[in-house]
């Protein structure tokens, strides 16, 4: 059982992640939908850490946690925040 | 429910499948199989091998050793496209410039007291991260972008005049770029032209001793491994990353009446 605890953790997060992807696209408020990527990013990032690649963990986090959504906000702010 | 959401409910559901078989029978992750492929033991052989440093980066970080010395050179041009992505960023807002005194107050008392808090601690991780990346996870870029984004956090809850009032102005933030990038080509070409001038053989982007080239990086810091170059590059490209980044951030948020009047070039209707 401990050794397939990393393969169901990974399975929960790509699973979580799709409702994250499928909830970004069809949310007509876009900074809600930059906060629903963000949290198909962590899911991705915790599923990165499971396949033991901490480098790309660590490259991962800041870019599409951090920076990724904060130039998005940024794009809504100067456009248009609601989807028509 | 039109054709195209359920195009992507099934894509993502495949990925999610694929996954999971990479992970139960590809061999990934913490169930890897004991025979390794020939590639991996030759790395793991020789990126640290004190008996072999002809062949070996002295760094006891696989990735790092791989990502800056053995193919040191594909990770120079990904250095570089990243610097022109962001030479065209400066060419669009050529003239731009933080002005002064419209509204530096900035976001709340709270948010200001809180991130005043949480920037330095990320600052410090990051540097962490990238002047510990030749020995534990970690590396120049990852480090670097870990400091872009306290320095956004500055950037957003002091307003972009907070970096102009502390002398960080546009200027200086190219500048530590190019000082990034002009350390990383001064580190590359250090030993080949050490060679040129004392007499013998060197290669660019040589770390250690090579076969017919004696010249070497220093692999050790008092009691600490070195790994010659990786230290350096992974120090000098968090500086590049910081400088470039966060000059890109900066120029995103200038407030778009500003840039209207230095860009704008007329109505095209």
């Amino acid at each position: 059982m401990s050794e397939m605890l990393p393969v169901i953790m990974a399975f929960v997060a790509a699973l979580i992640s799709i409702v994250a992807t499928w909830l970004a696209v069809q949310e007509r408020d876009m900074l809600i939908a930059t906060l629903f990527s963000a949290l198909q990013s962590t899911c991705y990032a915790l599923i990165y850490y499971l396949l033991m690649a901490p480098d790309i963990v660590l490259v991962y986090l800041p870019v599409s946690v951090g920076i990724l959504p904060l130039i998005t906000i940024i794009l809504i702010k100067k456009t248009e925040r609601y989807e028509e | 429910m039109r054709l195209s959401d359920i195009a992507i409910g099934v894509s993502m559901a495949m990925l999610a499948l694929l996954l999971s078989y990479l992970i139960v029978y590809g061999g990934l992750g913490p169930i890897a199989t004991l025979n390794l492929r020939p590639l991996a033991v030759s790395f793991l052989n020789y990126t640290y091998n004190p008996w072999k440093i002809v062949y070996s980066a002295m760094s006891p970080e696989a990735v790092t050793a791989i990502v800056w010395d053995f193919r040191g050179l594909d990770t120079y041009f990904e250095t570089s496209v990243l610097f022109i992505a962001i030479v065209g960023l400066i060419a669009l807002f050529r003239g731009a410039n933080v002005v002064q005194g419209v509204s530096s107050k900035g976001l709340s008392i709270i948010v200001k007291t809180s991130t005043k808090l949480v920037a330095p601690l990320i600052l410090v991780a990051g540097a962490s991260l990238a002047f510990h990346g030749h020995l534990s996870p970690g590396g120049g870029f990852q480090g670097g972008s870990f400091m872009t984004v306290a320095m956004t956090l500055l950037a957003i809850a002091f307003s972009i005049e907070f970096f102009q009032q502390k002398k960080l102005t546009l200027n200086r933030l190219l500048a530590i770029r190019c000082i990034g990038l002009l350390a990383i080509v001064v580190v590359s070409v250090y030993l080949l032209v050490k060679a040129v001038l004392l007499g013998g053989y060197a290669y660019i982007f040589q770390n250690m001793p090579r076969i017919n080239s004696q010249y070497s990086m220093p692999s050790w810091f008092l009691d600490r491994p070195l790994a010659g170059i990786l230290f350096f590059f992974n120090l000098s490209e968090s500086i590049a990353v910081i400088g470039g980044l966060t000059l890109g951030v900066v120029l995103l948020l200038l407030r778009e009446e500003e840039l209207k009047a230095i860009i704008g070039g007329g109505e095209h209707e």
